[in-house]
Formats: C-alpha cells, sequence, structure tokens
C-alpha cells in the first residue's frame, strides 16, 4: 500500500516536470522562429509564469514559494475554522502568520468541531466565508476526501511526514499529534490520579469530565479508545471502554459536563481526559487550579489531526502558504510548543533543530513511543460501536 | 358602485409592503420547513422522514425530554408567578412593590440564553457562589447528594428565572381584576381563605391561568439559547437536536432535521390552538 | 380609615420572588471579581480582560447596529401599515394580529431552519445577502421584533383618533406625508419609542438565528467567552445584563402612562 502511494507521488512529480519543460522548450522554438530570439526570454517567460500562477499548484514544491507568497498576499485573506487559540498553539501560530505575511486570517467558530467543519465547506459553498483550510480529525478527513470536499496539495515537506499520517493522494496531510492525557486541579485535588485504574476511586465524586461527548467529539471518543485500551480492549475493540465510562458514571465519578478551558479555569471539571497538548496548555493558562497533566500508563492512545485545503476555497493561493507555513521548521516548533508532537518531528530532530527546552516540557518519551494510530476501519468501527452503545449505557 | 370599488382596491395598495415583507420572510421560509419535512431524498413526497423520527429512540426521547421540561416549568413557574403577582398586587402591598417587580419582571423575563445560562453557572454550578456557600456554612455538598445543574432538574431552574416574570406579567392584568369586594364579601359571609380561591378566585382566573400556561409552555419549549449555554449540545431536546444538525449536518437527508422542526412546529401550533379561544375567554373577566 | 396591612403570605411569597431574582445576579458579580490567580476575591482583571478584547467592541458594536437598523425598518414598514389599518381597513386588523401570533408556532429555532432553507437552498440567493448580517439578520430581526412592535403600536394607535386627526389635517391642505410625519407620528411617539427600546432588547440578546447561520454578534461572542474563560464569562454576561436592564429602564421611564403590558412579550425571544 505505501509503496504504491510512494510510486505514484513520484510518477506525478515527474509529469510535472515534464510538463513544464516541454511548455518552455515550445513557447522558445516558436519564438525563435518568429525571429524574436533576443526578446523572447523575458515577455515569454512572464507569460508562460504568469499562466502558471493563474492556476494554484497542486506540488509545493515545484513552485517557487516567493509566487505563492506573492500570489497569496494579493489575496490578502484567509478563513479558518474551528482553530481554538490555545489549542495547540494555533493562537501563536495565527498571529506568527499574519504579522509574517500581512494576510488577515478570520478564523470561524473557534470552537467547532470537526464534523462542523466539513459540514460547513458544503454549506458555505462559493460564499466567500468558506473555510479555505480544515483541520480534521482523522475519520472526517478520509470522509471530506471521499466527498471531494478538498483539493490536492502536496507541500514541499509532504515526503517527510510519516506514512501512517497522511493521504497518498495528496488530500490531507497530518500536522501534529498527541496522546491522551489525564489532567488533575491541584487545588482541588489532592491526591493526583494517574491511570484509568485510579479514576474510578471514591474520593473522586463528582469529578471526572471528557472534553465533549463520545458522540460528537473527536477528543471524547479518543478517551473511551484509551479506556478501551486500559481494559482490555484494543485499538480494534472499543466496547470495554464504553463499560468503563459506564463503571465510572456508577461510582458517581462522571461529570456529564463537557470540559472546555472554562470550566477548567472555574474548577467545575477538577479532572479532564483529554488530549496531552490541551491539558498541558492548561497549567500556564490558569495558574489558580495548579494543573498538572499525566499519561495513563495502562491506557496509552494516540491520534493525530489533519489539515486539508477545501477544494472551492475563496483563497486558494493563501490556503496552499498556510500549509507551506505549518509544514515548515517554523510552523511545525510552534505546535511543539503548543505541546503536540509535530507531524515532522522525527525528522527535526535527527535535524537537531529542537530547542531542548521544548523537548523538556513533554511528558517522558517512552510513553510516547507506545502510541499506535487506528486505521480507517478501526476509527470507524469506534464510531459505530460508540453511536450504537454510549446513549444506552451512558444516558443521555 | 365603481367609485368605492376604485377607492377599496387602492386602500390595499397601502398594506402591500406588510404583506409583501411578511410573505417573503416569514411566511414562505415556514412553509419551506413545513414541506420540506414530508420530501422524500429523492424527490416526491413522503412520510418517510416523520416515521423516521418517530422511530428513533434517541429523538424520542428528546421530544420527550423537551415536552417534559415545558411542563414543568409552565406549571411550577405559573404557580410561583401567580402567588408571587397576587401577593404583589393584592390590597395591603404598598403600590412601590408592585411596580418595582414590574420593571424587574420586564427584565428578568429577557435575561435569558446564553448570560442567564452563565448566571446559573456562577450560582449553582461545581464552583458556584451558592453551591460552595451551601458547603461551607451548611456542610451540604449538593453535588454529592446528586444534583447536577447538567441535567434536565438544572436546565428546569434555570428557565424558572425567566418564566416566573413572564407569568407575573401575563397574570398581572387578570389578578387586576379580581375585585378586592369579592375577597371582602367572601370573608365577611365566613368563609375561609381557601374557599375564597376554590369557589371565586381559581374560577374567575382559570382562562387566563390556563393561557398563561400555555404561554409559558410555548416559550420553554421552544428555547434554544439558555439549554445550549448550559449543556452545550450534551442534553438530548428538540431544539438541540435542530441545531445540531444544521451546525454539522448530523442527518444524512436534510428533510429529517425539517421533519423535526416540523414536529416543533405541530406541538406549537396545538399549543396556540387552545391558547386563542382561551385568550377571548380571559378577556371577558379584564375591565 | 386605617390603610390594610400587607399580609404576612404576601411577605413571604415576595420575599421568595427577590431572592429567586437577586441571587443568580449577585452570584454573577461575585463570580466576576473573582482573581485569575488566586480564584478567589477580589479583582477586576475579568472586567479588563473584557474591555481589552477588540473583538468585544467589533461585535457589541455590530449587535447594535443591527439593532438600529431593525428599529428603523421596522417603524418605516409598520407604522404606515398599522396606520393605514386603523384608518381604512379596519377589517384587516385582527388579520395582522393573528399574523403576529405566527412567531409563536414559528420560533426563532425553527425559522431559522426556513430562512436557510428557503434563501439558501430553494432561491439560491447571492452571496451578498447571505454572508452579511446587516442583510440577511436584519430581515429576520424584523420578523421577530414583528409581534412586540405590532402590539405596541397598535395600543398606540387605539389610544388616539386617527380618523378626526387625519380629516383635520387633511382640510386643512396637509399632504399624506405631512399627515403622516407631523401629525400622526407625535402621537404615537411613546407607542413607536417602546417597540424600538423592546426591538433593542431583542436584537442584543438574539442568539439562536446568529449562531446558526453563523455570524459573529455580541451573543455570539459571550457564548464563546463562556466556553473559554471562567471569570471573564461572569463580567461579559452581567454586562449584557445592563445591556437589558438600560433598554427597559428606557421603556419604563418613556412609557411611564401606559402599562408595561407590551414589555411581557420579549420575554420569548433570545431564548
Amino acid at each position: 500500500m505505501e509503496e504504491y502511494q510512494e510510486q505514484e507521488y513520484e510518477f506525478l512529480r515527474r509529469l510535472e516536470e515534464e510538463k513544464v519543460g516541454r511548455k518552455t522548450l515550445l513557447k522558445r522554438g516558436l519564438v525563435a522562429g518568429a525571429g524574436l530570439t533576443v526578446m523572447s526570454l523575458s515577455p515569454a517567460a512572464l507569460a508562460s509564469r504568469k499562466k502558471a500562477l493563474a492556476d494554484p499548484p497542486t506540488i509545493g514544491r515545484l513552485a517557487k514559494l516567493s509566487d505563492i507568497v506573492a500570489a497569496a498576499k494579493k489575496e490578502g485573506k484567509l478563513n479558518t475554522i474551528a482553530l481554538p487559540p490555545d489549542w495547540a498553539n494555533y493562537g501563536e501560530i495565527m498571529s506568527t502568520f499574519q504579522a509574517k505575511y500581512g494576510i488577515k486570517i478570520t478564523n470561524d467558530n473557534p470552537n467547532g468541531s470537526s464534523s462542523e467543519e466539513n459540514a460547513a465547506i458544503v454549506a458555505l459553498k462559493g460564499d466567500p466565508r468558506a473555510p479555505d483550510v480544515v483541520d480534521v480529525n482523522p475519520t472526517f478527513a478520509v470522509d471530506g476526501a471521499t466527498k471531494s470536499l478538498y483539493a490536492k496539495y502536496y507541500t514541499t515537506n509532504f515526503r517527510k511526514v510519516p506514512r501512517a499520517m497522511k493521504d497518498g493522494r495528496g488530500f490531507w496531510v497530518g500536522d501534529y499529534w498527541g496522546a491522551v492525557s489525564i489532567g488533575v486541579s491541584k487545588s482541588t485535588v489532592s491526591n493526583v490520579p494517574k491511570t484509568f485504574a485510579d479514576l474510578l476511586k471514591p474520593e473522586y465524586k463528582g469529578k471526572v469530565a471528557l472534553n465533549g461527548s463520545p458522540l460528537t467529539s473527536g477528543s471524547g471518543r479518543a478517551g473511551v479508545v484509551a479506556a478501551a485500551i486500559a481494559n482490555g480492549g484494543s485499538l480494534g475493540n472499543t466496547a470495554p471502554g464504553i463499560d468503563w465510562f459506564a463503571k465510572l458514571k456508577a461510582a458517581g465519578n462522571w461529570v456529564p459536563v463537557p470540559a472546555t478551558p472554562q470550566t477548567v479555569a472555574s474548577g467545575q471539571t477538577p479532572i479532564v481526559i483529554d488530549w496531552d497538548y490541551l491539558n498541558l496548555a492548561y497549567t500556564k493558562e490558569f495558574p489558580s487550579v495548579k494543573w498538572v497533566t499525566n499519561i495513563p500508563v495502562d491506557g496509552v492512545y494516540g491520534a493525530h489531526y489533519a489539515q486539508a485545503v477545501n477544494a472551492d476555497a475563496p483563497h486558494p493561493w493563501a490556503a496552499r502558504l498556510w500549509q507551506e507555513f505549518l509544514y515548515s521548521d517554523q510552523g511545525q516548533l510552534l505546535f511543539l510548543k503548543g505541546f503536540s508532537h509535530p507531524a515532522l518531528f522525527t525528522d527535526m530532530v535527527a535535524r537537531k533543530v529542537v530547542p531542548n527546552a521544548l523537548i523538556k516540557a513533554l511528558p517522558d518519551a517512552s510513553l510516547y513511543a507506545k502510541v499506535r494510530f487506528q486505521s480507517v476501519k478501526q476509527g470507524n468501527d469506534t464510531k459505530t460501536v460508540i453511536k450504537e452503545q454510549w446513549p444506552a449505557k451512558m444516558g443521555s | 358602485m365603481p367609485g368605492r370599488r376604485r377607492r377599496r382596491s387602492l386602500a390595499w395598495l397601502g398594506v402591500l409592503p406588510f404583506f409583501a415583507y411578511t410573505t417573503l420572510f416569514l411566511i414562505l421560509p415556514s412553509a419551506q420547513v413545513m414541506i420540506g419535512a414530508f420530501k422524500g431524498e429523492a424527490g416526491g413526497y413522503t412520510f418517510g422522514n416523520i416515521v423516521d423520527i418517530v422511530q428513533t429512540p434517541n429523538i424520542r426521547h428528546a421530544y420527550r425530554q423537551s415536552i417534559e421540561i415545558s411542563l414543568v416549568t409552565a406549571l411550577a413557574g405559573g404557580l410561583l408567578g401567580l402567588l408571587i403577582a397576587y401577593a404583589a398586587i393584592r390590597e395591603g402591598t404598598p403600590r412601590w412593590i408592585r411596580s418595582a417587580f414590574t420593571t424587574f419582571s420586564g427584565v428578568a423575563a429577557n435575561f435569558g440564553g446564553i448570560p442567564l445560562a452563565f448566571a446559573f453557572i456562577a450560582t449553582l454550578g461545581t464552583v458556584g457562589i451558592v453551591t460552595q456557600f451551601l458547603t461551607n456554612v451548611f456542610g451540604i455538598d449538593i453535588y454529592a447528594n446528586g444534583f447536577s445543574l447538567f441535567t434536565k432538574t438544572g436546565v428546569e431552574l434555570a428557565y424558572l428565572y425567566f418564566q416566573i416574570p413572564l407569568m407575573f406579567l401575563v397574570i398581572a392584568p387578570a389578578v387586576d381584576g379580581l375585585r378586592t369586594e369579592w375577597r371582602e364579601a367572601s370573608a365577611n359571609l365566613g368563609s375561609s381563605s381557601f374557599q375564597y380561591w376554590w369557589h371565586i378566585g381559581l374560577p374567575v382566573l382559570f382562562p387566563s391561568l390556563l393561557g398563561a400556561v400555555i404561554l409559558l409552555f410555548g416559550n420553554a419549549f421552544a428555547a434554544y439559547a439558555t439549554a445550549y449555554g448550559l449543556t452545550a449540545s450534551g442534553l438530548n431536546l428538540v431544539p438541540i437536536l435542530i441545531g445540531a444538525d444544521l451546525r454539522g449536518n448530523v442527518y444524512a437527508n436534510p428533510h429529517e432535521g425539517q421533519a423535526l422542526a416540523f414536529g416543533m412546529f405541530a406541538v406549537l401550533a396545538g399549543m396556540m390552538l387552545l391558547y386563542v379561544p382561551l385568550q377571548r375567554r380571559a378577556s371577558r373577566w379584564a375591565r | 380609615m386605617r390603610r390594610p396591612r400587607i399580609s404576612l403570605s404576601a411577605v413571604v411569597w415576595l420575599l421568595v420572588g427577590a431572592a429567586y431574582f437577586m441571587i443568580p445576579l449577585l452570584a454573577t458579580f461575585l463570580f466576576s471579581v473573582r482573581d485569575a490567580q488566586t480564584g478567589k476575591c477580589c479583582s477586576l482583571g475579568a472586567y479588563g480582560v473584557i474591555l481589552h478584547d477588540p473583538e468585544f467592541w467589533t461585535t457589541i458594536r455590530l449587535s447594535f447596529r443591527l439593532a438600529l437598523e431593525t428599529i428603523v425598518i421596522s417603524l418605516l414598514l409598520f407604522v404606515p401599515t398599522i396606520y393605514w389599518v386603523h384608518l381604512r381597513l379596519p377589517r384587516l386588523r385582527p388579520v395582522i394580529g393573528f399574523m403576529a401570533l405566527i412567531p409563536f408556532v414559528v420560533p426563532p429555532i425553527i425559522l431559522v431552519v426556513g430562512l436557510l432553507g428557503f434563501f439558501k437552498d430553494t432561491l439560491h440567493a447571492p452571496f451578498w445577502y447571505l454572508g452579511n448580517p446587516n442583510y440577511f439578520l436584519v430581515t429576520a430581526y424584523v420578523i421577530l421584533a414583528f409581534p412586540y412592535v405590532f402590539f405596541s403600536l397598535d395600543a398606540g394607535f387605539r389610544a388616539i383618533d386617527v380618523h378626526t386627526l387625519t380629516e383635520a389635517s387633511q382640510s386643512l391642505g396637509a399632504s399624506w406625508r405631512t399627515t403622516l410625519l407631523r401629525v400622526i407620528l407625535p402621537n404615537i411617539k411613546v407607542a413607536a419609542l417602546s417597540g424600538a427600546f423592546l426591538t433593542l432588547a431583542i436584537v442584543m440578546g438574539e442568539f439562536t438565528i446568529a449562531t446558526l447561520s453563523a455570524f459573529h454578534t455580541f451573543p455570539t461572542y459571550i457564548q464563546y467567552i463562556n466556553e473559554t474563560q471562567a471569570y471573564p464569562a461572569a463580567a461579559v454576561s452581567l454586562m449584557s445584563f445592563g445591556i437589558t436592564w438600560a433598554a427597559m429602564l428606557s421603556l419604563l421611564l418613556i412609557g411611564r402612562r401606559r402599562r408595561v403590558g407590551a414589555a411581557v412579550t420579549i420575554a420569548e425571544v433570545g431564548h
């Protein structure tokens, strides 16, 4: 499967190269034939370049970054959706992008879900307010590609992204990943729970929450899968996770409040099962609750999110510039600063471009080494099982 | 008489803008929903969408919960609103109290939606002021005893905040109509307070009371913002389901969402059919 | 004769009512002055966070502007209509009165489904209409305000003698325009202002239609803060309450003579 993807990418790349070569040759030949050899190069080159700029590129590596920047600046705007500023440091990413290129970002529905992102692409088709780029969880990325919502775009660093985190056809690319963690407020909870087994203890009555209902929220679903792994299940067997939550509810420890930064800050959800990058960010954001984060050793589960460009993007060049920025070292390090593992993490570590302080800020690497992503089928199975069993066992 | 007919037809022109506007922005969009609910995915008309939503347990549960919450807050709000209105308006209470309560009811009835949801979180949330007060001063931890703001009960408590004032404002004119002479006469004839209410007060107020309760029911049933602010799609209510469908295309078939909306409309229209004749009867007493 | 004294049961219920109204407001206030660092009293930092947020100013300005536009269009549409109905087509009054009850069976949550479906899917309306809150939202808000503006204006027109005023004005040679502007309007000023303030309160608090058609107004901003910040959420909720209160107070002051029965009806909207 991976071989085929590799080959396809190489084939497309060479095709692009050949095309350009042929066109230029043809033009030069014609112009030379018309006897305008000396003056041929500049206007012809300009004309051919202008034509190339009219259609946004599919392969980032073959376009000049300065061309993309220029065209994007001409568009002047970028529409993003569902990017909370404190999610994997998107706040700083967006402000850095805006300052660097002078392109204004309009971020719609910051607390929206992945399904809302895809729905917005459909609902706002043709509308200048439509999102240019989306950041969705893998099942929705595959879904969006199937429904032809996305444009093909291979970022310059596409080859360096791990195979498990990208779509060979170029419709989406994983941008960062994280693991399920347990965040705890030390100002409310004196004895910090570190594993799923711990959370069932009676001292945590009415304190444990998820980041949203697993029926609709990707991180909620991840919490269930992690619980499944901790209780005899696996990536392909989610039911034990639902049973564990039912046990949590029966013990009286479960709080049906979706955890948000607000509920963390106000102390409403003193224990939150959520992505590590979210929990780790709360420590600095809300000092009054003394937030600490641990990856549960009994249930290690991680997943990535995926970038995609809207096939009908109102600002296609700005969208591609955004992708280039995110996958540049600068962009990836900003993701790391937000406590997530950027897609190019291994590559950057090998090239020694990662500041030590950032690595130290993350939990122990040995735990992360255990992380395996779900396959598409496993992801869809999880969704089905949760849809069937969660309302019945957990009530609504 | 041709002259009169011409004048009459010209007169209709004067209201044309109004009817054009309401047709375009109210009637036709409403029709879109009502008719769309019966459209099949492949075209043509069908009852299939309605059948689908009736057969889905989750949706049935949402209707049940919505109706239950609306009923509870309408009756509780109705009773409390009546008691407070009577207390404020009756003989013996200084006039300024009635003015104050009327003003405040006007504001509180309008303080709904998102800000109200947060006000209740600040009051009765897990770290709310009242929650902590009860724990620190009386040693009662309501959350340990099973209470939670983010359930049906919490939503009902929050709804009461605008239901009671609404009841106050709606029932005040009717309570006004209860002549003090009747109360005095009944006392003179030796009847107790209870007998007064049972034989005179409630029968006179009945049409207004029922109308007001129906109004409150419709008000709670259609509420979206307050429920969303408290539970953010966590609680299974019909407006929340409709909202979720609009945001995330939860149902593959767009007509299912319209069918949900049609179901709501049917409930509200049923209420309306009861309300209008009651209002007419109630106006008999208001003088 | 001695004035009758307030009864004990009345005192009890009034205190219960007062407590139920006041406590959440007090709690919100206490919550809003908690310090972000320590989680305890007292600091105005939460208010500072809101007031320094540019998004706060953008959205509150937008909501205010939408309210003004809604008021203008509503009055432009309904004042002449109701005047005309009172003057020439009295049999239409119950018809319009009935139409004013339609928003009760088509509340905002249903109306937004209909508006989006009708204008986007059926009419394929252009994006300068669908994407601009000054067009899409305002046209919807005029419908939301319609029952309340109608009841206010209707009461106002009933209180004056439309026929006499009109005939007198016209017999003195005034045109329709002059009659409407300089004779009728001053007489229904109170009713019109009542309707205007009710509309202001409605639009400043409307969440459902705004959020489901993807616009950024003040109520959607409050919800965003509700989800992301703790103490500033209490601060902005209180500010929103303050705005409603100011609108209603203005209503009361200008409507001194008339019963605040019209205030009743706004309750439904915004929930």
